[in-house]
């Protein structure tokens, strides 16, 4: 951070550290809203939760970018050329995850039966339950 | 033919292209910095390959265990803190984060004693890091039984009610839910249960594994991000040791390399914040 | 109108424009690049040095691989002669029946199928192009002392050798080199049992491959920051040679498009041999069922052709950025649409990373998305067309001096239209299930990438080979090697385009069980003896290389060609640092050729006394 004075530096550090660690909480205690562990019966709307976490992952990201790797304070250039590639990752996302469902959604109309994998069913002797009795039982 | 050497005299300083005057730093950065961006460009890309491909084994899978089940465990025994665990590794993370950017700090005052000692902060906080990633995998492996080939997070897809030992019926779950499959002694243990809804109501049936791309990917994934903290622990000491060593204070470049490899480590923070992201909050 | 020539005295020029490093002041006692045997030839770090080893590494793999198709040729062409006199080269591959009668395996077609793939692909076209003449070129024409990082740059070569080693023993071992195709899908690639190329062939061509990647990654980062970095006074972006600006944008592609491979790569070992089904789902062999769900091999697809299709541009277009250079030096006339040539290029770059799943249409992907793939493959053509209408417009008019560099920059227009118009049918998802996987996409990626490559990287040779050696090559021996390439690359791929539209298949080992295709026996015989000639012909040029490094025609003035750009104002075997003065500045861009009644002005050349318009 070539424009701050050290001590402002060093306070910047503390700051950093302060604003990922709430965004990382935020970030936790919404999840656990969204899937039902604070409110009763409460779920929050699939698409919205997957738009909010990208969002603050992207911020905590750029964070990370801006300020800690110094990116802020280069030169414009060296920023948008390693920006720009990311736009081909957006539509490998759209592609990838798009036909990745259509596979799915294929399977589904095929009308074949989508493979379960079964774990083999223990062959246990009637009288005996498993929990307690584990030193009868032989590999 | 003219005289042209006079010529080119007086049109000396416009004949630069703009503002180029050569063997400059266009971006305004060393060509070995520029090359550690342009490395971690292509190691992002990297680490987009296998989260696309998460995603995309995800979408074409019936069923996806959710996170908050999964990676519910605390060290000690202790059960039903959903994501809690993972947090704290995160934090453990963005710290060590914290303490590189003060080694870089340290370093371009040329502090040799500063920049040692936030290094070595730094390693103790990649070493945490990796420490609490081997706790997850052999709880992960060795209590509930996920590896590379099987997945006991399962995800019910009908409405069913458990029935126990004797018949009777236990636990109702609706679809959606998730469910573990247990083991006794080493094996596999699943609950009978019978279907309440859907084409096969009535038929009784085991619990299935779940798919097991959740646990393949959640291994190769987490194991090539921890493979890079890994590396960068390593690459760190080696710069503590040379940074005591005093091979940094000759060069008079404001520890330029401490800089480099900070790059690096944070690259490793940023990644997670991905890795996080796809395997723990989506 | 008569051309004068401009009298340039470059010696003075460098002497009082050039721009003073004290280069030199440091490295005046001991070279310790050059000083003895070892780091003069083999772990050189000088960058021309090291052109020249991927140079010879390239064509060493180019023979291995052009033999290796005629060797399949011989089957397809031939099905019912006998092959027992290959027995003491290919030994157990070839399999004598009864009669006495010997066959090519079909197990081993396989792998010579994928082989030929994979090395002319990888090997000769990326790293023997671009390695060569990124290599050679971009310190010279920025006017560099060397790349960034030389070290680096070694090490880029050193890990090509090692992949090339690793490959090589590849073909050696007792099952096989692998045989499921130069784009190794799963199950082929993942499952070892699946065929006998599958096994240890694969595991090797996989370590193969990473370590190439390597190579790629290592070579890339040195390009884009030399590029960026070094260019010396005067060499803004603007005043890039065309060369230079393709191997930039090339190097930018594989940086951006090998990682993604590198991560299928890493799930395709651990499905081999972790034991993992990322790529497997489904699956029986030998009526066995196995225990592999959940997976999907079209994923590998996608992933593979993510870096795939890009890849094939990343064998473009330093191709193209090469006969551009020729051809404005050989025709005496400025590129025409300098700029618009680095826009289509970049544009170029930027939609090969969107297209790639029209390599897939026929996999079972989804048929909607395919749409947009249809689209932004057809968008291609545009900036590929500019780039066409520009050399077209570039020869028009021009002074042409038609050796044989010039030959085969003329050539590689009239392949790249040819392969470019029959990418447009395949690019069009609905024709594309009648078209894909049969000999019209065999004679599509030939004709476009093959053949226009290799006269891109001959081109390159002829033209830059006095600068390599010091030498000329032999002109007679050249134009028989263009004539003879030019003729017998489109007497074999031509024909190819009528057996796919019949619907031939590609990669069978033999088509007598049809009835219907045997019509062709013929023309397949036809072709087999074509590509005979073509390898033959090829060694020609091998044998003209060679002797042409030691016995060749002297290069007695710096400038042999009269061309614009910096790498001729070095001494005619430059050392290391390239320039042994000062460095070049450049007041000009690199193609004022034919301008204001001179003949060419080189880019060193300052601004002249009655020189119409400003320079660029
Ligand atoms: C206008 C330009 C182009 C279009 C629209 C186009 C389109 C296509 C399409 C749709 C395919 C898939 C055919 C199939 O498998 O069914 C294909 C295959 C191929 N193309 Fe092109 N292409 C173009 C230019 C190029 C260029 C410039 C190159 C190389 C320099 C190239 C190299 C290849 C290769 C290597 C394959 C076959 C890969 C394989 O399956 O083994 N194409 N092209
Ligand atoms: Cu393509």
């Amino acid at each position: 951070m070539a424009h701050l004075s050290y001590e402002e530096a060093k306070k910047a550090v503390i700051r950093g550290l302060i604003i990922l660690g709430a965004i990382t909480i935020i970030e936790v205690i919404i999840a656990l809203l969204a899937k039902g562990h604070m409110i009763e019966g409460f779920h929050m709307n699939k698409l919205l939760y997957g738009f909010l976490m990208a969002v603050f992952s992207i911020i905590k990201a750029l964070f990370i970018l801006g300020e800690f790797m110094h990116l802020k304070y280069e030169s414009k250039a060296l920023r948008v050329g390693l920006a720009l590639p990311f736009i081909l990752i957006l539509w490998a996302i759209i592609a990838f995850v798009h036909d990745g469902n259509s596979y799915l959604q294929r399977r589904l109309d095929s009308g074949n039966v989508i493979p379960v994998e079964m774990p083999p069913v223990p062959v246990l002797p009637a009288h005996e339950t498993p929990a307690e009795h584990g030193e009868h039982v032989k590999k | 033919m003219a005289d042209h050497s006079t010529v080119a005299e007086a049109h000396h300083e416009v004949d630069y292209g703009p503002a180029w005057k050569g063997a400059d730093k266009p971006l305004k950065a060393g060509y070995g910095k520029l090359m550690m961006w342009y490395f971690l460009l292509t190691d992002a890309f990297t680490f987009s390959g296998f989260l696309i491909s998460y995603a995309t084994l995800r979408a074409s899978s019936l069923t996806w265990p959710d996170s908050d089940f999964v990676f519910s465990t605390f060290p000690g025994g202790l059960h039903h803190m959903p994501l809690i665990f993972v947090t704290l590794m995160t934090f453990v993370l963005i710290v060590s984060s914290v303490t590189m950017v003060r080694a870089v700090q340290e370093g371009k005052r040329e502090n040799k004693n500063g920049a040692a000692f936030w290094l070595g902060m730094t390693i103790i906080g990649g070493l945490t890091f990796l420490g609490c990633q081997a706790w997850e995998w052999t709880n992960l492996i060795k209590n509930e039984g996920m590896t590379l080939f099987t997945n006991p997070f399962g995800k019910h897809t009908t409405d069913g009610v458990y029935i126990n030992e004797d018949g009777s019926e236990g636990e109702h779950f609706a679809a959606g839910a998730n469910y573990i499959v247990h083991r006794h002694h080493g094996q596999w243990a699943p609950k009978k249960y019978k279907v309440l809804s859907g084409p096969e109501k009535g038929q009784v049936k085991y619990q299935a594994f779940g798919p097991r791309e959740f646990g393949a990917l959640f291994f190769v994934i987490t194991g090539f991000h921890g493979f890079h903290v890994f590396s960068g622990v390593v690459i760190l000491f080696i710069i503590m040791l040379n940074v005591i060593s005093g091979v940094y204070v000759k060069r008079r470049n404001g520890y330029e390399m401490v800089e480099k490899v900070g790059l690096y480590w944070h690259f490793v923070d940023l990644v997670w914040v991905f890795v996080f992201l796809v395997f723990y909050l989506l | 109108m008569e051309k004068s020539t401009l009298f340039v005295d470059d010696e003075k020029l460098l002497k009082d424009k050039g721009y003073d490093d004290h280069f030199h002041e440091h490295h005046h006692d001991e070279d310790p690049y050059q000083s003895n045997f070892i780091t003069k030839y083999i772990f050189s770090m000088d960058h021309k040095m090291i052109a020249k080893q991927f140079l010879l590494t390239g064509m060493f793999w180019a023979i291995i691989g052009a033999a290796m198709s005629v060797i399949f040729r011989l089957q397809l062409g031939f099905p019912a002669e006998s092959l027992t006199w290959l027995k003491p080269l290919l030994g157990k591959w070839i399999v004598v029946n009864s009669q006495g009668v010997g066959h090519l395996s079909t197990e081993f077609y396989y792998a010579m199928v994928t082989m030929h793939g994979t090395i002319i692909v990888f090997f000769v076209l990326t790293a023997g192009l671009s390695g060569t003449f990124s290599n050679l070129l971009i310190p010279l024409q920025i006017g560099a002392r060397d790349m960034a990082s030389p070290l680096l740059n070694m090490m880029s070569y050193w890990f090509f050798f090692l992949a090339s080693v690793v490959m090589f023993i590849s073909l050696f071992v007792s099952t096989g080199p692998f045989s499921g195709g130069w784009v190794a899908y799963p199950p082929l690639s993942a499952l070892p049992q699946a065929m006998s190329g599958s096994g240890t062939g694969m595991t090797l061509w996989l370590i193969s491959l990473t370590l190439f990647v390597v190579s790629v990654l290592l070579g890339g980062l040195n390009y884009v920051t030399t590029v960026l970095n070094l260019r010396t006074k005067g060499m803004s972006m603007w005043r890039l040679p065309l060369t230079i600006w393709s191997f930039f944008i090339t190097a930018i592609i594989g940086l951006l498009s090998f990682p993604v491979l590198v991560a299928g790569f890493l799930l395709l070992m651990a499905d081999r041999s972790l034991g993992t089904s990322f790529y497997l789902s489904e699956i029986f062999i030998n009526g066995h069922a196995l225990d592999n769900v959940g997976g999907s091999p079209v994923l590998y697809q996608h992933l593979f052709w993510f870096l795939g299709h890009p890849e094939v541009y990343i064998i473009i277009l330093p191709a193209m950025g090469i006969v551009s250079e020729v051809m404005s030096t050989h025709a005496r006339k400025p590129i025409f649409g300098y700029k618009a040539m680095v826009i289509s290029i970049a544009s170029i770059a930027f939609l090969s990373f969107l297209v790639w799943a029209h390599h897939m249409f026929v996999s079972g992907m989804n048929p909607f998305i395919a749409n947009f793939f249809t689209i932004f493959t057809l968008i291609i053509a545009v900036p590929s067309a500019v780039k066409v209408f520009n050399w077209i417009s570039t020869l028009y008019k021009g002074n042409l001096t038609l050796n044989t560099p010039m030959l085969f920059a003329i050539g590689f227009v009239s392949m790249f239209i040819s392969g470019g118009l029959t990418g447009l049918y395949l690019g069009n998802s609905a024709i594309d299930i009648q078209m894909h996987d049969t000999y019209f996409v065999v004679a599509h990626f030939h004709i476009v990438m093959g053949v226009a490559a290799f006269f891109g990287m001959f081109a390159g040779v002829y033209h830059w080979f006095p600068k390599m050696f010091g030498r000329f090559m032999n002109e007679t021996l050249g134009k028989i090697h263009f004539w003879g390439t030019m003729l017998t690359a489109y007497l074999i791929f031509w024909p190819m385009h009528y057996m796919g539209l019949a619907g031939v298949p590609r990669r069978y080992y033999k088509f007598d069980v049809f009835d219907t295709f045997s019509q062709f026996s013929e023309l397949n015989k036809f072709i087999t003896v074509m590509a005979i000639i073509a390898f033959f012909v090829q060694l020609v040029f091998v044998t003209n290389f060679f002797h042409s490094m030691f016995f060749g025609k002297k290069v007695r003035s710096k400038n042999p060609w009269k061309s614009t750009t910096l790498e001729w104002t070095t001494p005619i075997l430059p050392g290391h640092g390239n320039w042994p003065g000062k460095l070049p500045t450049v007041q000009r861009w690199a193609y004022d050729y034919g301008k204001d009644g001179f003949d060419f002005i080189p880019q060193i050349q300052p601004k002249l006394d009655g020189e119409t318009s400003a320079v660029h």
